[in-house]
């Protein structure tokens, strides 16, 4: 998600500040690139079992500056909800809670094994697990998953058209929510204990769609409404028993919770996980590094860093994520609507100077194409760095190229003309922003900087109707796949002027890159190998279009109280709170 | 009571004496001395930066290095420790020409963005809280000596001013003028016209000071002078400017100033919100708000506009103090 | 008194309906503002957005989108955040309230006690040095931004000096109730109040020297003085009483104000989660329910409070009733 962070500033009556707005998970990355400090190397518990282990009990208490919206699973896109949840519920398929690179994997988690596809990966059919019960006791049932899928649409999920829209069905779901049925896309057979899906297309991505949140499965008789504070029952080994957006969150031990899949689903170490809302991200700091509190959400101010290393550098835990930096460029208003603008850009930004803004090499790393290290079709390449081009593309970014920017910057004949840049009013874009419009000034443009109100400029960019000719957004992968960062930003079907919810920024709609991304998807469903291949073909293609500049990739650095022991993070959560040791 | 009955017959003019008075004040003469200071350095804030710091404060280079005794130091220092995260700016070197104050997150001179800062923050906080007095005392002494549905309307109004979230209107504000300017009739206002925050803060500062005065407005209407001019048929006009005006003018000059500290800090507010001053210019405001993010490493970013802040405000109160003193004929016929 | 009761009790609900149909309009003026593509979650499809735009009734006319929320604001009180969508705002005010009445309260009877003190010592002692340091020291307190004054009182006493016997007794930052834990509460409190004690410390004793030095050369002071009192008993009993009246005007406006939300910069940096730290929610997220909500709460304390002024003018000053 695009995360909170608070600043402020301190007049009488005007404030300031940055705040909420739609989200996105997590995705951490191997631990070759994480610089985590426990002796040992965490482990999930053996068999997934925690029973009879010394370190079983105890509470492990969580901070965060605000509430996490509401508490339904199926509506719910924000982080800081998403990574409790994943020890509370459970879908057909779940991310294996693995060390690494191997938690960007689908396992079956309620389904008894992950079925291989059918009719040309058209057709799949679960066979869902015997004796896995909800919190209130009732055994999960064909009639629970079928009736999961339809309240995705009943309650209008925020990923109801990206991610199922595939589902055959969904189209008159998606018109009609109320009375959807997903007829002939969603079927179910009690005496079978089989669930089969029917999609419209081939789909590589489906277990990964399946494993999301939004598709965890909730008793049949959930109602059809956005729950609020009120969780429904899950089947992970913990539930929520009280939450309060504007003080905390409670859960306990789920009392009919028995381990099925160690990498599914393992037990957890402390009986209670509590959430405490309310302290500002340098209030939590302190908190944590006092004992006050076992983990902190947020991220850490920038002025916290020097005495995070000095003093509780043992207690710190820097993780790669699947998260992006990048400037995207209105490819439909001047100048940017000319390709020799963006590439110029490109040439000229100083990615080493927004990796000092985000805290430095060790918070972040320099990014020059669109897929992020560790996903599938990143290959190293930057043809946009001092002494390269398209034919002499080097592997990584050493240096802007500003000469080379100007001469791009002449030819088009824009000198001259006003750019705005819009920024959300957080710390680390506003610093961004100022930078940046010192080199559109060195370019020769009639440069603005616009820091707004952070709960808007997300949605602001989007809308054409705006008119926004460059800002400055950030990326979380919802799953580790490399669409996430081609064909979610830059797809054709995600144009739609006019719209806050164009998540095409710069409104590019390319069909020789389409052509490609639709190729890639498709060779993926049955060789991967080859996929990536074809996703790094279209990321080549997306950096010579240029309708971004990307920027940086950056890192999770995560503080936890001097107690807490077994640290353990998998790629799209952050920690995983069932795994660490208060005892 | 010989100010308060009007005196046809004056051998000097009321604000010649008035300023023959304060000039024989040494506090004042010494606040005027020091403002006039404040408003020089920050007149030659170019000079400055360009010939003593040899630095552009509006331009951002994180990668830059100052000499410091002689060595070739990095501006934004990284830090040494094992986790090797975040750099850090650096601290004051107390040498004119390698930040001397130190520097900011993006690596520029804090001393000279101090002096650059003090033209932006003395122009809007004199304008804005000139304009927010002036309001006041129309608003309140109207309110007061008025009464009935005049002081109804007008004390309502205030109340709704009072009670609005002005931090909505700003954001609203700030998106509205994104692209385009704010359309008024047939003239224009871009986001980075001073004329906005200054307005917007007169205006937010209007009930906090219109309140007081219309509440000694309110006693002195039914004062013995006041009584007394009206039963003479004295116009309401002639009572208002000559009775009640210079009786409320204690309460305005000790508010005017009062008002500018406030203004100054809110001024940073609006500007964060691109409304304002705009990067990358600088204001004392702007820079406190930079100095929040360094909290913990670089106090010296914060407080250097702070007492730059507080040096002003504290030459215009005793400033405020001679003008009062020069201003009020028994206090100074007394003590003459 | 009846008839002046409902008159102010006319005027009170005009102020709020200008103040809420205020908000409102700016809310919906503000190009981004729509909440529609907020509550619908990233990447919504354009079906989704249709379907939450419907079901919130952002497809309404605005004066109906309007009179439905004040209806589930004031009649219904089941008005939700649009942020979290199981959050009703009228309990959570409700809730909040004690939080910032115990935060305010104390911290106005610090800045009382202590601009009192610093007003009536500065003026007996007019020009003299004590004066002009006390007089300084109300300025410096004026220029620090309360936002960066928590902070720092954060730094030096949970952070830096935590450990020391000068600050250990700090609780971590929150909010305990007083009916619970009496000197919890007070423990958490007493840095919070100090820190918004001040820049009001420096104002009303700065406002109430200038009263109390202007008032001392009244009639009424002069007869007290012939009299035979001593300076400082003329300034405490006669003085006094008359040069309140700018105090108590900007005590009413600023305890009003606070009261109602104002504190939140402070509520925010102590984790304190009361009107103001709702207010703030809201005005980040600009929440349009939240918004709401906070703004008329406030209003209703800042009319509640001229209201209140008014009154005390009667009884410090007796002039201003026969004016009535």
């Amino acid at each position: 998600m695009r995360r909170r962070c608070l600043r402020s500033l301190g007049a009488l009556l005007l404030l300031s500040a940055a705040a909420t707005a739609p989200s996105v998970n997590v995705v951490q990355a191997p631990s070759a690139d994480s610089d985590t400090s426990t002796d040992l190397p965490p482990v999930i518990a053996p068999g997934g079992q925690t029973i009879g282990s010394p370190h079983r009990g105890g509470t492990l208490r969580l901070t965060a500056d605000a509430g996490a919206g509401t508490a339904d699973p199926q509506i719910n896109y924000n982080s800081e909800m998403i990574s409790l949840q994943v020890v509370v519920y459970d879908g057909l398929t779940a991310f294996a809670k693995r060390p690494g690179e191997a938690s960007n994997q689908p396992v079956a988690d309620l389904a008894e094994a992950l079925p291989p596809p059918e009719d040309g990966g058209l057709t799949y059919v679960f066979h869902l697990r015997r004796g896995v019960r909800f919190s209130d006791g009732r055994e999960v049932g064909v009639q629970d998953v079928v009736a999961s899928f339809r309240r995705i649409f009943k309650v209008n999920s925020p990923t109801a058209g990206g991610f199922y829209g595939g589902i055959v069905g969904a189209d008159a779901c998606l018109k009609d929510g109320l009375h959807c049925t997903l007829a002939g896309g969603v079927v179910g057979d009690e005496a079978a204990r089989t669930v089969t899906f029917h999609l419209t297309h081939p789909d590589a991505e489906f277990f990964d769609k399946l494993s999301f949140p939004h598709a965890y499965v909730l008793p049949a008789d959930t109602p059809a409404r956005d729950l609020g504070n009120d969780a429904p029952p899950g089947t992970g080994p913990y539930r929520i028993t009280s939450y309060d957006p504007n003080h905390g969150l409670t859960t306990e031990r789920n009392p009919f919770f028995k381990v099925w899949s160690p990498e599914a689903q393992p037990d957890g170490y402390p009986d209670h996980i509590t959430y405490s809302f309310g302290l500002t991200d340098e209030a939590e700091v302190t908190a944590t590094e006092n004992g006050d509190f076992d983990y902190m959400y947020d991220n850490v101010p920038l002025d916290r860093y020097g005495e995070l290393g000095d003093r509780f550098a043992d207690q710190v835990h820097i993780n790669r994520v699947f998260g992006t930096y990048y400037l995207p460029m209105n490819v439909n208003l001047p100048p940017f609507n000319d390709i020799r603008v963006r590439q110029a850009i490109n040439y000229a930004v100083n990615r080493r100077a927004m990796q000092t803004f985000y805290g430095g090499p060790a918070a972040a790393s320099v990014l020059c194409q669109n897929v992020p290290v560790g996903l599938p079709g990143y290959e190293p390449y930057c043809p946009y760095t001092k002494g390269a081009d398209f034919d002499h593309p080097a592997t990584e970014w050493k240096a802007p190229d500003l000469a080379r920017a100007k001469r791009l910057v002449a030819e088009s004949g824009t000198r001259g003309m006003h750019v705005t840049l819009v920024v959300p009013n957080r710390a680390v874009e506003v610093a961004m922003g100022t930078y940046l419009q010192n080199m559109l000034r060195e370019l020769g443009y009639d440069a603005d900087v616009k820091p707004i109100a952070f709960a808007i400029q997300f949605t602001y960019i989007q809308n054409t109707n705006n008119k926004v000719q460059i800002s400055i957004n950030d990326w979380y992968a919802d799953y580790p796949e490399p669409s996430d960062f081609l064909t979610a930003l830059y797809g054709c079907e995600n144009f739609h002027p006019g719209s806050d919810s164009s998540i095409d920024i710069s409104g590019l709609c390319d069909h020789p890159f389409e052509d490609l991304v639709h190729r890639a998807a498709l060779v993926s469903v049955t060789d991967k190998a080859a996929g990536a291949k074809l996703w790094a073909q279209a990321d080549r293609l997306l950096v010579r279009e240029a309708p971004d500049a990307p920027l940086i990739q950056f890192k999770k650095i995560e503080l936890v109280s001097k107690r807490v022991g077994n640290f353990y993070t998998v790629n799209l959560y952050h920690m995983l709170f069932s795994q660490g040791w208060v005892r | 009571m010989s100010a308060a009955l009007p005196v046809p017959v004056r051998v000097q003019g009321p604000w010649e004496a008035a300023l023959r008075a304060l000039l024989r004040i040494p506090s004042a003469v010494a606040s005027l001395a020091v403002l006039l200071l404040l408003v020089l350095l920050s007149l030659s804030a170019p000079f400055y930066a360009h010939d003593v710091a040899h630095t552009d404060p509006f331009e951002s280079d994180v990668a830059a290095t100052v000499t410091l005794h002689g060595e070739e130091v990095p501006v934004m220092q990284p830090n040494h420790n094992r986790l090797h995260l975040g750099l850090t700016p650096i601290g004051p070197t107390w040498h004119a020409d390698a930040d001397l104050l130190g520097a900011d997150s993006q690596g520029r001179d804090v001393a000279a963005r101090l002096l650059y800062g003090g033209r932006n923050s003395l122009l809007i906080s004199a304008a804005a809280s000139v304009l927010c007095i002036v309001l006041a005392a129309l608003v309140g002494i109207c309110a007061g000596f008025f009464g009935g549905i005049v002081d109804v309307v007008l004390s309502r109004l205030m109340d709704i001013m009072w009670a609005i979230p002005v931090y909505l209107f700003a954001i609203s504000l700030s998106i509205v003028t994104v692209s385009q300017g704010l359309q008024l009739g047939p003239f224009t206002i871009r986001s980075d016209n001073l004329l906005l925050p200054i307005a917007i803060i007169a205006l937010v500062y209007v009930p906090y000071a219109a309140r007081p005065i219309r509440g000694r407005v309110l006693s002195l209407r039914q004062a013995e002078f006041v009584l007394a001019a009206r039963c003479l048929g004295v116009p309401r006009a002639r009572i208002l400017l000559r009775d009640i005006l210079p009786n409320v003018s204690t309460t305005l000059i000790v508010l005017a100033p009062l008002v500018m500290a406030l203004a100054l800090l809110a001024e940073s507010a609006l500007s964060f919100l691109s409304i304002g001053v705009q990067a990358p210019a600088a204001s004392w405001g702007t820079i406190i708000e930079d100095g929040q993010g360094l909290i913990y490493t670089r106090p010296a970013v914060a407080i250097a506009p702070g007492l730059a802040i507080v040096v002003t405000v504290l030459a215009l109160n005793v400033l405020g103090d001679g003008l009062r003193d020069a201003l009020d004929v028994r206090e100074t016929g007394r003590r003459g | 008194m009846a008839r002046a009761l409902l008159a102010r009790l006319g005027q009170t609900v005009l102020v709020l309906f200008g103040i809420s149909v205020l908000v409102f309009l700016v809310f919906f003026a503000t190009p981004g503002a729509d909440p529609t593509a907020r509550i619908a979650g990233r990447n919504a499809s354009p079906e989704t957005m249709a379907a939450v735009r419907h079901a919130y009734g952002f497809d309404r006319p605005l004066p109906v989108q309007y009179l439905r929320l004040m209806d589930s604001l004031f009649v219904t009180r089941d008005l939700a955040s649009f942020v979290d969508h199981g959050e009703k705002v009228v309990p959570e005010v409700m809730q909040a309230a004690p939080v910032t009445l115990s935060l305010v309260g104390g911290a106005a009877v610090v800045w009382i006690v202590a601009s009192i003190a610093m007003g009536t010592v500065a003026a007996a002692t007019r020009g003299s040095v004590l004066d002009r340091s006390l007089m300084m020291l109300g300025l410096v307190g004026i220029s620090m931004p309360v936002f960066w004054l928590g902070e720092v009182a954060n730094l030096v006493t949970q952070s830096r000096y935590h450990d020391t016997w000068l600050f250990s007794w700090v609780p971590g930052l929150g909010y305990v109730k007083l009916h619970e834990d009496p000197l919890g509460w007070f423990r958490h409190l007493v840095i919070p109040w100090c820190v918004l004690a001040v820049l009001f410390i420096g104002i009303y004793g700065r406002v109430l020297r200038a009263d109390l030095v202007a008032a001392s050369g009244e009639d009424f002071m002069r007869t007290a003085r012939a009299k035979g009192l001593t300076e400082t008993r003329v300034l405490l009993r006669h003085g006094l009483r008359t040069s309140l009246v700018t105090f108590v005007s900007l005590f009413g406006l600023d305890f009003a104000q606070l009261v109602g939300g104002g504190a939140l910069l402070t509520e925010v940096v102590f984790g304190l989660q009361g009107v103001g730290r709702l207010t703030y929610q809201g005005l980040i997220n600009l929440d349009l329910p939240l918004i709401m909500a906070t703004v008329m709460y406030s209003a209703i304390f800042v009319v509640l409070a001229n209201a209140v002024v008014d009154l005390v003018y009667l009884v410090l000053d007796p002039r201003v009733r026969d004016g009535r």
